[in-house]
């Protein structure tokens, strides 16, 4: 019954997407929800995160950022820089992430699966 | 022989790079304790990166040795008492705040109504 309601009202209805532009210039789908009750991040948008997160970084060449990318082999970076992205990260997702894990953390493709597996992540 | 120094060299080496990063890291978490605004904390961990920067070029391992030790003494003297905590981690203001009762247990809602309802 709920259910069929619901469609049918989604049905009538149209809300307009809404994009939301980052500091960087790349397009988030989606609008970022500040509720700590909301459901558990998408991968797209911890991708999405991670990679806007990376871009800022002032050493990093922006357009080389892919969700593969290696921060010291690819990105050029060292350890020092590393522990700064990776302290960024914990700001943005608002972690905190135990020093043995940190330091493990070397590429986007770590960062990402870390971030996404984490269950406060937010 | 020399296989085996250069293997204990190696492995020595790689501690030694961990644990510059971990110091580096708590480091500058702690600069940013210290900080009471954020515009306060970039020259502060600029200066903290130069500090670490000008001992780059070390190449002598008794040397990297002690200065990481020094380095370890000076964060411990400058540690911060009340450092910021994300809430939910231990320590955190929301740590434990609403835990998951254990099993078996039961809660009730009706508590001192019980007669009430018998009435």
């Amino acid at each position: 019954m709920a259910s069929a309601l619901r469609s049918a009202i989604l049905r009538h209805i149209r809300v307009p997407a809404t994009q939301v532009v980052s500091a960087n210039g790349s397009r988030l789908t989606a609008v970022r929800l500040m509720s700590s009750h909301d459901d558990h991040i998408t991968k797209d948008e911890v991708i999405n995160r991670v990679l806007d997160v990376v871009k800022c970084f002032p050493k990093v060449d922006p357009s080389k950022v892919t969700p593969e990318v290696h921060f010291e082999k690819d990105l050029g970076l060292d350890s020092l820089d590393t522990v700064e992205i990776v302290m960024a990260l914990e700001e943005e997702f608002k972690l905190e992430i135990p020093d043995k894990e940190a330091v493990r953390i070397e590429s986007c493709e770590q960062a990402i699966e870390y971030v996404y597996n984490h269950p406060m992540s937010s | 022989m020399s296989g085996i120094t250069s293997a204990s060299f190696l492995a020595r080496r790689a501690a030694q790079r961990e644990r510059v990063r971990i110091l580096y890291r708590r480091a500058l978490r702690d600069t940013l304790n210290w900080a009471v605004h954020r515009h306060l904390f970039y020259p502060d961990a600029d200066a903290l990166r130069e500090r670490f920067e000008a001992n780059r070029k070390v190449e002598d391992i008794e040397t990297i040795d002690r200065l990481i030790a020094d380095g370890e003494a000076s964060y411990n003297k400058w540690r911060h008492p009340d450092p910021y905590i994300v809430p939910w981690a231990p320590g955190g203001s929301k740590f434990n705040r609403n835990p998951v009762p254990p099993e078996g247990i039961e809660i009730v809602y009706d508590y001192g109504k019980e007669e009430a309802e018998l009435v």
